[in-house]
C-alpha cells in the first residue's frame, strides 16, 4: 500500500528529479526529436515509437524530452532572474522605507493589479517570438511576487535584536541588509520560488501554445500540444503525451513547494515529525 | 438542485442539432464582401457567385462559357453580349436588362468608385446598351480571351444609382435570394427554385468543423480541412466524401535580387532537394498532384509538358558545389510563412529535406499581415503561397512581368527577364486563343528553366457531408454551384 509521504514526497520527488535528470541530459541522449519521417506520420504508440509519431513524423518521446529541456531551462531562468530581481528591489525597498519604499509599493499594486500572463503576452509580443524573449518577458512580470515578499519579511526582520544590534554597533546598511536580514528571509523566498517554477512552467506553455515561445523545428511542451490540439479527433496521443507530462511536473513541483513550506514551518515541522515517527 | 437540472437540460437541448429544415453549410471563413463588385476574397466570390448571376462562366478546361448572356466577336475590338432568354429577373422581380449589365461595369470602371477589379477591365473603351437585350462593349486594343473578364456579379441600375448598400442587403438575380445575415459569422440564403434555407456558418478551427457535421451541426463543407481529417470523414458512417481535382497552386518562390537565389544553379538545386512526390504521398495523403507550372494541364492554355524537377539529391548537392557551397561552406538560407499552422508544417517539412543536401533553412513564421507585407517588399530569401483560382493566363504579367514588381502587380520575386516579358507581350497580342496558348506555353517552359518560382502542387477540392445529401458535384474551381442542385433525400430534413 503506498503511503500519504510517498505520495506526498518521493512521487513528486522522482517526478522532479526525472525532469531534471532529462533537461540536463537531453543534449547527450540519443534523441532525434526534429528528425522528420513522412512514412510516419501520425502513427499512433507501438513498441517503435512508445509515444508515437506528430504530424511531421518525428517521434513524440524525444520531442518530450527536448520540451522538458525547454521548460526547465526557462523555469530556471526565469526563477533566478525573478528571486535575484524581485529579493533585491523587496528588500532595499523594505530597509530603506520613506518615499523609494512609497515608490516600489505603488510600481508592484500596480503590476499586481494587471493580470501577468496578459502582460507576459504582450511583452513577448512586442519583442517577437523565441525563447530568450519568453524569459525577458516572463522575468518581468514574475519580480513582483518575490519583491512584495522580500519587502514584508524585511519589515518584520529590520526590528529584531541582532538586526538592532548590527545597527548599534556601526555596520554600514549594505552589510546589515545582505549579511543579517536577507539569510533570514530566505526559507519563505524559495517556498515561493518552487510555487513560482509551477507557475513558470504553466506560462511558457502558454506562450509557446500561441506560438511566441520555441520556433519550430524546436519544441516546448506548449507547443507539443498546440500542434496535438489540431489532431485530437485523429491522434490524440499527441495532445495526451505532452498534456500529461505538463500536468504531472507541475503537480509533483507543487506537492514539493507544499512540504518545503510545511517543513520550513516550526508550527507543522513537529507534526511532521511526529506524524514521520 | 432543481435549477442545476434545468440549466443542464437547456444546455443539452441547446446543443442538439436544430431540425428547421435549414442547410448548413460550414466555411473556413465568413465572407468580406457580399457586393460582387467590391468583393476579392475567396468565400466572398464565391458566395456571391449564387447570390448574383454573371454574364459568363467557366468549364474545365477554365474557357468562358455563356452564362447570363452570350458573346459575338464582331470585330477584335467589339464585343456583342446578348442575353439569354427567358429573361433572367432581379429577386426584387424586376427584370434584368442590358442596363443592368451596363450600369455594373460602368460603375466597376469609373475610377471614383475604387473597385478592386477595375484593373482587369482597363482594356474597355466604351459600354453601349443598344436596347434592353444586347451590351455593346469596345475595346482599346484586340483581346481574344476578353469574355473571360465578363465575371462581374450583374445588380440592378435603379439601385447603384440610388447608392445602395449591396454589402448589408445582397440583391442579384441568381439561384439564391439573400434572406438576412444575423451576424458576420452566418449567412443565412433561400434556394429560389424550392424556397429551401441554406445557411452559411463561419466555423474556422477544422477539427470543430467536422465535430459539427458529424453532430449534424452542419450539413454540408468544402475544402480547409487537413488530409488526416478527410480520411478520418471517410471512415465515419453517415457522411460522404468527394474529392476532385483543384486548381489552387502552391509555390516555393525565390527572391531574384538576392546574390545567392539569383543564381540558377542554387535555384534548380532547391527545386532538386524538395521530394514533392513524398510530401504528397505522405502529408497529403494523395489528395495534390503535382504542378509543373501555375495553370494546370487541363487548362486551354496549359501543358502537361513542361519539365519537372524529379527529386535528386545528389544533384542537387552537385549543383551547390557547383555553386561554391558544401559541408565545410553550407548554404544558410530564411524562410518566410504565415503561422498558419498547414504552412509552418510544410515549411518544416521542406526545412528538413533540404538540410539532407547542405542547406541550413531558418524559418521565419509571421502573422498573416506582417508575412504578406514582408513578400510585397520584397523582404525575403524564400517563401511559399498559393495562387487561389487562377482562371485567366493574365496571371503571368500579373506574376512574371519586369513591370508588375508591387505595388503594380504581383511579381513578389521581383523576377526580371527580358525574354520572359517578350513572351507575355507576344501571348497578349496573340489574334487567336491558339496563339495566345502557344505563347503562353513557350513562356511556361521557359519559367520552368529559370525557376522563379519551384511549382509545387495543385490541391484536391474536398467537399464532406451528411449521407442523406444527393447530387453534389465539386465545381472545377472549388465554386459552391452545386448548392442550385442539390436534393436532401434522408430520412428526416437535416441541418
Amino acid at each position: 500500500m503506498i503511503g500519504g509521504k510517498t505520495i506526498r514526497v518521493w512521487i513528486p520527488a522522482a517526478l522532479c528529479a526525472l525532469w531534471v535528470v532529462v533537461a540536463a541530459t537531453g543534449s547527450w541522449l540519443p534523441l532525434a526529436p526534429n528528425e522528420i519521417h513522412l512514412d510516419r506520420i501520425l502513427l499512433p504508440p507501438s513498441s517503435q515509437g512508445l509515444l508515437g509519431y506528430d504530424d511531421l513524423g518525428r517521434a513524440i518521446l524525444d520531442r518530450l524530452a527536448l520540451g522538458a529541456q525547454t521548460s526547465f531551462l526557462v523555469a530556471a531562468w526565469v526563477v533566478t532572474l525573478s528571486l535575484l530581481i524581485g529579493t533585491t528591489i523587496g528588500a532595499v525597498s523594505g530597509y530603506v522605507g520613506g518615499w523609494v519604499d512609497h515608490v516600489v509599493v505603488r510600481i508592484i499594486d500596480v503590476l499586481l493589479a494587471f493580470p501577468g500572463i496578459l502582460l507576459a503576452i504582450a511583452l513577448a509580443g512586442v519583442l517577437g517570438p523565441g525563447i530568450d524573449n519568453v524569459v525577458i518577458a516572463l522575468s518581468a512580470v514574475g519580480w513582483v511576487g518575490f519583491a512584495r515578499l522580500a519587502r514584508a519579511q524585511v519589515l518584520a526582520q529590520r526590528q529584531r535584536e541582532h538586526v538592532l544590534a548590527a545597527y548599534a554597533l556601526g555596520a554600514p546598511a549594505r552589510r546589515i541588509l545582505f549579511v543579517h536580514v536577507v539569510p533570514m528571509i530566505l526559507a519563505p523566498l524559495i517556498v515561493e520560488g518552487t510555487f513560482a517554477v509551477a507557475g513558470v512552467v504553466i506560462a511558457e506553455a502558454g506562450l509557446s501554445y500561441l506560438g511566441l515561445g520555441v520556433q519550430p523545428p524546436e519544441a516546448s511542451w506548449g507547443s507539443m500540444i498546440r500542434d496535438g490540439a489540431r489532431y485530437m479527433l485523429v491522434a490524440p496521443h499527441m495532445v495526451l503525451a505532452p498534456g500529461v507530462a505538463l500536468m504531472l511536473v507541475v503537480l509533483a513541483v507543487n506537492l514539493l513547494g507544499d512540504q518545503l513550506r510545511d517543513y520550513l514551518d516550526v508550527r507543522t515541522r513537529g507534526e511532521m515529525q511526529s506524524a514521520g515517527a | 438542485m432543481w435549477l442545476i437540472v434545468a440549466l443542464c437540460a437547456a444546455l443539452v437541448a441547446g446543443c442538439q442539432p436544430r431540425d428547421d429544415g435549414t442547410w448548413r453549410f460550414g466555411l473556413a471563413s465568413a465572407p468580406l464582401n457580399l457586393d460582387p463588385r467590391f468583393a476579392t476574397d475567396a468565400s466572398s466570390v464565391r458566395v456571391n457567385a449564387l447570390i448574383y448571376e454573371r454574364l459568363v462562366e467557366f468549364d474545365a478546361q477554365s474557357m468562358p462559357i455563356p452564362s447570363l448572356g452570350a458573346w459575338d466577336a464582331l470585330t477584335p475590338t467589339h464585343y456583342r453580349v446578348t442575353l439569354r432568354t427567358p429573361r433572367d429577373v432581379f429577386h426584387n422581380g424586376e427584370p434584368l436588362t442590358s442596363r443592368d449589365v451596363e450600369a455594373t461595369y460602368r460603375f466597376v470602371l469609373d475610377p471614383v468608385n475604387s473597385s478592386p477589379h477595375r484593373g482587369a477591365l482597363t482594356i474597355i473603351d466604351k459600354i453601349v446598351a443598344p436596347n434592353d437585350e444586347q451590351v455593346d462593349f469596345f475595346l482599346t486594343a484586340p483581346d481574344p480571351i476578353f469574355p473571360a473578364r465578363l465575371t462581374l456579379g450583374i445588380v440592378p441600375a435603379r439601385l447603384i444609382a440610388s447608392g445602395h448598400r449591396f454589402q448589408n442587403s445582397p440583391l442579384g438575380s441568381g439561384p439564391f435570394k439573400f434572406a438576412e445575415r444575423p451576424d458576420e459569422n452566418r449567412l443565412r440564403v433561400i434556394r429560389s427554385a424550392d424556397n429551401q434555407p441554406v445557411e452559411f456558418i463561419t466555423v474556422k478551427d477544422p477539427t470543430v468543423r467536422v465535430l459539427k457535421l458529424l453532430r449534424g451541426e452542419i450539413g454540408m463543407t468544402q475544402n480547409d480541412l487537413q488530409p488526416e481529417l478527410v480520411r478520418y470523414l471517410e471512415d465515419q458512417g453517415g457522411i460522404d466524401v468527394i474529392r476532385a481535382p483543384g486548381t489552387n497552386f502552391s509555390y516555393l518562390g525565390f527572391n531574384m535580387q538576392d546574390p545567392v537565389l539569383s543564381r540558377r544553379g542554387v535555384r534548380e538545386a532547391i527545386a532538386r532537394g524538395i521530394d514533392r512526390n513524398a510530401i504528397i504521398q505522405h502529408m497529403w495523403g494523395g489528395a495534390a498532384r503535382r504542378a509543373g507550372a501555375l495553370l494546370p494541364p487541363e487548362h486551354w492554355a496549359g501543358t502537361a509538358d513542361v519539365p519537372n524537377y524529379d527529386y535528386d539529391p545528389e544533384g542537387a548537392r552537385r549543383l551547390l558545389k557547383q555553386a561554391g557551397y558544401g559541408a565545410d561552406k553550407p548554404l544558410k538560407l530564411t524562410y518566410k510563412t504565415s503561422s498558419d499552422a498547414f504552412r509552418v508544417r510544410l515549411a518544416t517539412i521542406i526545412q528538413d529535406q533540404l538540410k539532407r543536401i547542405g542547406i541550413d533553412i531558418e524559418i521565419q513564421s509571421y502573422d498573416w499581415a506582417t508575412f504578406y507585407g514582408d513578400i510585397k517588399a520584397g523582404r525575403f530569401q524564400l517563401f511559399s503561397l498559393s495562387w487561389v483560382g487562377v482562371k485567366s493566363p493574365d496571371i503571368f504579367r500579373y506574376v512574371f512581368h519586369s513591370q508588375s514588381f508591387p505595388p503594380e502587380g504581383a511579381n513578389r520575386g521581383r523576377f526580371s527577364d527580358s525574354h520572359a516579358d517578350y513572351l507575355i507581350e507576344a501571348a497578349e497580342q496573340g489574334l487567336s486563343l491558339e496563339e495566345q496558348a502557344h505563347y503562353y506555353r513557350l513562356l511556361q517552359f521557359y519559367l520552368s528553366y529559370q525557376l522563379p518560382y519551384v511549382p509545387l502542387w495543385f490541391e484536391d477540392h474536398v467537399y464532406a457531408g451528411r449521407d442523406g445529401f444527393r447530387g453534389y458535384a465539386i465545381a472545377p474551381d472549388g465554386n459552391f454551384s452545386a448548392l442550385r442542385d442539390v436534393l436532401w433525400v434522408g430520412k428526416t430534413h437535416a441541418d
